[in-house]
């Protein structure tokens, strides 16, 4: 069967061959590589519906693509095939503020729907570093969160239905507008970072939070990263829960600072960023309490002078990660072993053994994350002309990556499995990996839903 | 001279180590020899493939494919790097960046794609890999010594009495550019009618600055049409230019001497406001920043300040750096006028309710937004002023 004509009949103009385009689709921010043999642009559930059917038939990798701002290779085809890029189905098919959701394309970018949904004084609370371009369906696809699921919770907490193309192109809703439901499986959660494994989402039905009525942000540093995760733990254990809860260790302070250096930030120690939302009074109080119990620890603290400071700070933090190359022009930031989480109490540990590796391995670290959630995003840099610092640096991913296992915690938080992190699952997981290969073979019997991710 | 500009980035001064041996450019240009691939590594691989230009791209919001957005294109440049073997496939990706520079502006890592496309469109012409409309723009210059094959003198818009009057020597030189000399001749007219209160003259045998032949990848055809312009300008002594175009503001800023001093006409006119004496107007305007004045040259505040002093200027929805792209430059309105022509619909979506003029400072900002079709008049800054003069 000639699949490239049979594709043309389903999206016309909106497939390529070419070359140069298929390499455009053959990575993502990762490492992960693999080079498709179609893309295609599809505009409709229609039309998904049918490629994939056609894929099915002719036993054809499918592999679905939102912004490529994944860290672990999850949209990268690395079996071939065709990728799906959902990108051009970005509409808000409905704002329905009485019911306090929306429905979606999964093209939509999270910051657009954001955006659109201010004037109403509500959002869609998870929000990823790479909010200004990745995809509510990437999103979906792999439980993104961000700064803020300290408070608000993962993506997870705010899908209540999807629309899903299955592997044979049928169409099935997991849910509905309910708040809740006790009928039957939760297929919802099944799909909600099953990595386009199981099925293709078209459509989302999203609950929504309203806007806090206030911000406010504490700036605390500390001697060291350890001493900062106590502080964590501590004020926690007094029961604030902050919307927000970052850890930014010296080295991101200096790229930070070299990123816009009209920032004022602590110029020693490790820093904490607590944010408070809610009322201007609880705010307030929340905001004091936290000063109260992290101040016997801390080098310095204070409260954020002006909305302005706090957006510029929040900005650059959320850019940090790959600002790196601002400090030595001859570095880049490779992410590999980035995104680990450990129960909160273990951060301490976590931070300490991660320093470690990084010295054994002699490699240059950042340390940032949402250490709220016990997510630390661990920035290594090299010289990406230099194989002997890949060599190293892939060796220290693995360390770390075992670190946090042994810790209780996960090799994943918030980044997903895809192929960079797929070799750990059976140590994450053990005998619960059959079962998840058990789901996937009974959905998608023939394997054509992006192969080669999530170690199945 | 020098090839790359004089910024002081590190970005450019890894730019500049890109490898170009002068009798191979030579005999490429023919298309005689198929060449290697060769741009600086460095600059390339300081994308980290975050994404963050894909959602600012403004030929990606138009095209939608992923190789018409920065990422993309570094992708590609990486792949040639790597063995690919350059071909015409690459084309549609490299050569429809318009060079705007908002993906420099937000990249995190701090890459410069702008400089990374244009050496490796220098690549690929060595490798004797252009489109038609490449190919007829440089042919265009080195014929005529302008980019629209214009049998014309440059001069046309003065009368034979004004230009037998122009001074020989002087320190300042108006540079017209190809597009106020034969496209918007009344801009010039307007342009040199105020800065010969101030002593300024033209130069006897100007040509195309060399931007388009810069931008698309024709540097050693450049190098020769810059020499002749300096020929020019050592031959009537000046040793400042004023400009009125962002392309030729950028390039003799940033590609010739260091020792020639360039101003933009916005910054010459926002420094003789008071002899300028200009009139009032009730009128209210908005203000387009070229990416090439604005965002690669950061002159932002100079024209905002002259119109200032002669009407309200109501901003746009994204201003100075933010700026969205007019589609006009890069080679991409000759190349690929559909793009371009939607680019600056997306641009004209900016413009502020109830204002009289959208105003620029650029000839190619003012034809693109023109050819768009909005229902608000563009006009070009000098316009304004020569209204508030008369």
């Amino acid at each position: 069967m000639d699949i490239t004509a049979e594709l043309q009949k389903i999206v016309g103009g909106r497939l390529s061959v070419s070359p140069s385009e298929l390499y455009c689709y053959s990575s993502d921010a990762s490492q992960v590589k693999g080079i498709p043999d179609y893309v295609v642009r599809p505009k409709s559930t229609d039309e998904v519906s049918r490629i994939v059917r056609l894929a099915y038939e002719n036993r054809i990798p499918v592999t679905a693509r939102g912004a490529g701002t994944g860290l672990a290779g999850g949209a990268v085809p690395v079996k071939g095939g065709i990728v799906l890029d959902m990108s051009g189905m970005n509409r808000i098919l409905e704002i329905d503020i009485d019911n306090i959701q929306v429905l979606v394309e999964p093209g939509i970018i999270q910051d657009t729907l954001n955006e659109t949904l201010k004037p109403y004084g509500f959002f869609f609370p998870p929000n990823p570093g790479s909010s200004a371009m990745c995809t509510i369906g990437g999103m979906i696809a792999y439980n993104a969160s961000g700064m803020r699921c300290v408070k608000y919770g993962t993506t997870r907490n705010y899908v209540r239905d999807l629309e899903v193309v299955l592997a044979d192109g049928t169409v099935i809703h997991t849910g509905s507008k309910m708040l809740k439901s006790a009928a039957g499986y939760d297929l919802t959660q099944l799909i909600v970072g099953s990595e386009g494994t199981l099925g293709i989402v078209t459509k989302a039905r999203l609950k929504i939070a309203p806007l806090p009525k206030t911000r406010k942000l504490v700036i605390a540093s500390f001697e060291n990263a350890e001493t900062a995760g106590q502080a964590v733990v501590k004020t926690f254990s007094h029961g604030v829960i902050p919307s927000a809860c970052e850890i930014l260790d010296r080295v991101s302070l200096q790229v930070l600072k070299r990123y816009d250096p009209k920032l004022v930030l602590p110029s020693e120690g490790d820093v904490i960023l607590f944010e408070v939302d809610g009322t201007e009074n609880s705010a307030r109080e929340a905001a004091e309490q936290i000063m109260a119990v992290c101040a016997p620890l801390a080098l310095s603290i204070r409260l954020a002078e002006s909305e302005k400071e706090m957006a510029d700070i929040w900005a650059a933090r959320k850019l940090v990660g790959a600002a790196v190359s601002r400090l030595d022009p001859t570095k880049s930031r490779i992410y590999v072993g980035e995104d680990v989480g450990v129960p909160i109490k273990k951060i301490p540990e976590l931070l300490k053994r991660v320093q470690e590796i990084a010295e054994k391995f002699n490699l240059p670290a950042m340390k940032y994350g949402h250490i709220g959630d016990g997510n630390l995003h661990l920035a290594l840099f090299i010289d990406v002309l230099n194989k002997d610092e890949w060599d190293r640096l892939n060796k220290a991913a693995d360390l770390v990556h075992r670190t946090a296992i042994e810790l209780e915690g996960t090799v994943s938080s918030e980044h997903g499995i895809g192929a960079a992190r797929a070799e750990y699952m059976k140590a994450q997981w053990g005998p619960a990996l059959e079962v998840m290969r058990a789901i996937k073979n009974v959905l998608d019997p023939k394997g054509i839903l992006n192969p080669g991710k999530l170690g199945l | 001279m020098k090839n790359e500009g004089k910024k002081e980035t590190e970005q450019t001064k890894e730019t500049e180590k890109i490898k170009i041996t002068p009798k191979n450019i030579n005999e490429n240009e023919s298309g005689s020899e198929k060449q290697s691939f060769e741009v600086d590594r460095r600059s390339v691989y300081r994308c980290v493939q975050c994404g963050t230009c894909r959602s600012v791209c403004p030929v990606f919001d138009v095209v939608g494919w992923e190789s018409a957005n920065t990422r993309g294109r570094m992708l590609i440049i990486k792949s040639l790097l790597e063995g690919r073997p350059p071909s015409e496939d690459v084309l549609s990706s490299l050569a429809s960046c318009t060079t705007c520079g908002i993906c420099a502006s937000k990249c995190p890592a701090g890459a410069n794609p702008p400089e990374v496309v244009e050496a490796a469109r220098a690549q690929l012409v060595k490798c004797g890999i252009t489109t038609d409309a490449q190919k007829n723009l440089k042919s265009a210059i080195i014929t005529y010594g302008n980019s629209f094959g214009e049998t014309r003198g440059r001069k046309h818009w003065l009368s034979e009495t004004e230009r037998s009057k122009l001074p020989e020597r002087s320190d300042y030189v108006y540079f017209v550019g190809c597009f106020d000399s034969y496209r918007y001749p009344g801009f010039a007219k307007k342009t040199f009618d105020i800065l010969q209160r101030f002593g300024v003259t033209l130069l006897p045998d100007e040509h195309c600055c060399a931007s388009p032949l810069l931008r698309t990848g024709f540097r050693e055809d450049a190098e020769k049409v810059m020499q002749h312009n300096l020929e020019q300008i050592r031959k009537v002594g000046a040793h400042t230019i004023i400009t009125s175009c962002a392309g030729c503001y950028t390039t003799l800023k940033n590609n010739y001497p260091e020792e020639l001093k360039v101003i933009s006409l916005p910054e010459f006119l926002a420094e003789h406001l008071e002899e300028l004496n200009l009139k009032k107007f009730d009128l209210t305007v908005t203000y387009h920043d070229p990416c090439h004045l604005g965002r690669h040259n950061k002159v932002y505040d100079a024209p905002r300040k002259v119109i200032q002093s002669i009407c309200t200027l109501k901003e746009m929805k994204n201003i100075k750096e933010n700026a969205r792209c007019c589609g006009g430059g890069g080679g991409v309105r000759t190349g690929y006028p559909d793009i371009s022509l939607e680019l600056a619909r997306n641009r004209l979506k900016d413009v502020p309710e109830g204002v009289d003029y959208i105003v620029t400072s650029c000839p190619l900002c003012v034809r693109n937004l023109r050819d768009a079709g909005g229902n608000i008049e563009v006009i070009d800054i000098v316009e304004l002023v020569a209204m508030a003069i008369e």
